[in-house]
């Protein structure tokens, strides 16, 4: 009965169904290429070059950032190395700034020391200069007394001040 | 179970209608299936989005393992749009019955040779078409007696039985399932209340292994298809 019914099958098979088939596959395919291969795989071959682009974006963005890493890291050391370089200098620079200033306060109370040596030697002489005198002009005027006489300054001066002399160096030899 | 069928006869040609009616569902709901699933498109894709992308990965799947790289790509679209009408069809007779006053509307339409045939023959016509435009005609020509002369006649035989195996293998099993559930149904109809209790069970299991068998030959149609394919572009020494 099997066998008989798959004969039948083929005897009244009908060309038509054939045709159709074919007709109507063609149509489905043109349909469904419009409709739904299309849009879907021409998203699929964006979400993949999407997803290349992103993989390729990230690998250049970390290496960026790695690259900068590197350069702050670099920049730290340099800013260490330059602070200590700025305080060795700014030490030079004061030691070298005392210095200078010690120098001249040497110098300064130097020259206060000769200036008040070199005043008190003119203070010095001058008094002993104007004693001198006075001390002549006295014993003049002691003398005229004396003998009544006038004697003039002039004459007398020799011999008074070989006399004050001979005081003087008893003086200093004391 | 015999099944009576209406016949339409337009330019001497006879039509079965319910072949043809059958043959129009499973088209429509190929149709509706990828255009629903299609709409509103995104680049993350969203739950229809994503099953119609997995099946076409699957069916892309299918070229890959037979022809890996570019030689494959014209043909992702025609094994995606074959996998899934035929996968539809075999599943459609299985649910699907409309019969009135005796004579059945709908069916599987891949129960049925005449139907199975165009079917390989577009692939087969493809796979020619792809060759002449890969070989040139004198490379297609010569393909056909190499690697020796001798194999010509092996091999223009074996043209028709690709074709003849690739088109009733599939009749063939959707046929047989669907002679089985009506037996199963005659069963069932048979002695009243005691056999139906004792069908069902049946029935439901092999409705469910023919959707197995459906599946399973509309994955073997498309892998075939591809291995034809293949070897027409190769074959070049």
């Amino acid at each position: 009965m099997m066998n008989g019914s798959v004969i039948a099958a083929i005897d009244v098979a009908s060309l038509g169904d054939s045709l159709f088939l074919l007709v109507v596959f063609i149509l489905l395919l043109l349909l469904v290429k419009h409709f739904a291969w299309g849009p879907v795989t021409k998203m699929m071959d964006d979400r993949a070059k999407k997803i290349n682009a992103d993989l390729d974006g990230a690998e250049t963005s970390r290496a960026q950032a790695e690259k900068m890493a590197a350069q702050r890291q670099s920049e730290l050391k340099n800013s260490k190395s330059e602070a200590i370089q700025i305080v060795n200098t700014a030490k030079v620079n004061g030691e070298k700034r005392r210095q200078v200033i010690l120098d001249a306060a040497q110098s300064d109370a130097e020259s206060v020391k000769t200036k008040a040596r070199e005043d008190a030697q003119q203070a010095r002489t001058e008094a002993l200069n104007s004693a001198r005198n006075d001390v002549a002009q006295i014993s003049v005027d002691i003398a005229e007394k004396l003998i009544g006489k006038e004697l003039s300054v002039s004459d007398q001066k020799d011999l008074i001040d070989a006399y004050i002399k001979g005081l003087t160096s008893a003086d200093e030899t004391r | 179970m015999e099944s009576k069928y209406q016949y339409l006869t337009f330019i001497g040609l006879r039509f079965n209608v319910a072949n043809c009616l059958s043959i129009l569902v499973t088209a429509l709901l190929v149709f509706l299936f990828t255009f629903l699933l299609s709409r509103k498109l995104t680049v993350k894709p969203g739950k229809g989005q994503n099953v119609l992308e997995y099946l076409i990965d699957f069916t892309n799947g299918i070229v890959k393992s037979i022809m890996p790289g570019d030689e494959g790509k014209p043909f992702y679209f025609y094994i995606f749009v074959l996998f899934t009408f035929i996968l539809f069809a075999n599943i459609l007779g299985l649910f699907f019955q409309v019969r009135v006053n005796g004579f059945t509307f709908t069916k599987s339409p891949t129960a049925d040779p005449m139907v199975t045939m165009p079917l390989a023959m577009i692939t087969l016509l493809m796979s020619h078409y792809f060759s002449v435009q890969k070989f040139g005609f004198k490379g297609y020509l010569h393909n056909f007696a190499s690697p020796v002369s001798f194999l010509l006649p092996v091999n223009l035989i074996e043209e028709f039985t690709n074709f003849l195996t690739l088109s009733l293998r599939l009749y063939g099993n959707i046929y047989a399932g669907e002679v089985l559930i009506g037996l199963l149904i005659m069963v069932a109809n048979s002695m009243g209340v005691v056999s139906v209790v004792l069908a069902a069970p049946m029935t439901m299991i092999w409705q469910g292994f023919s959707v197995f068998i459906g599946a399973i030959q509309a994955y073997v149609f498309s892998i075939l298809s591809c291995v034809y394919f293949s070897r027409k572009l190769e074959r070049e020494e």
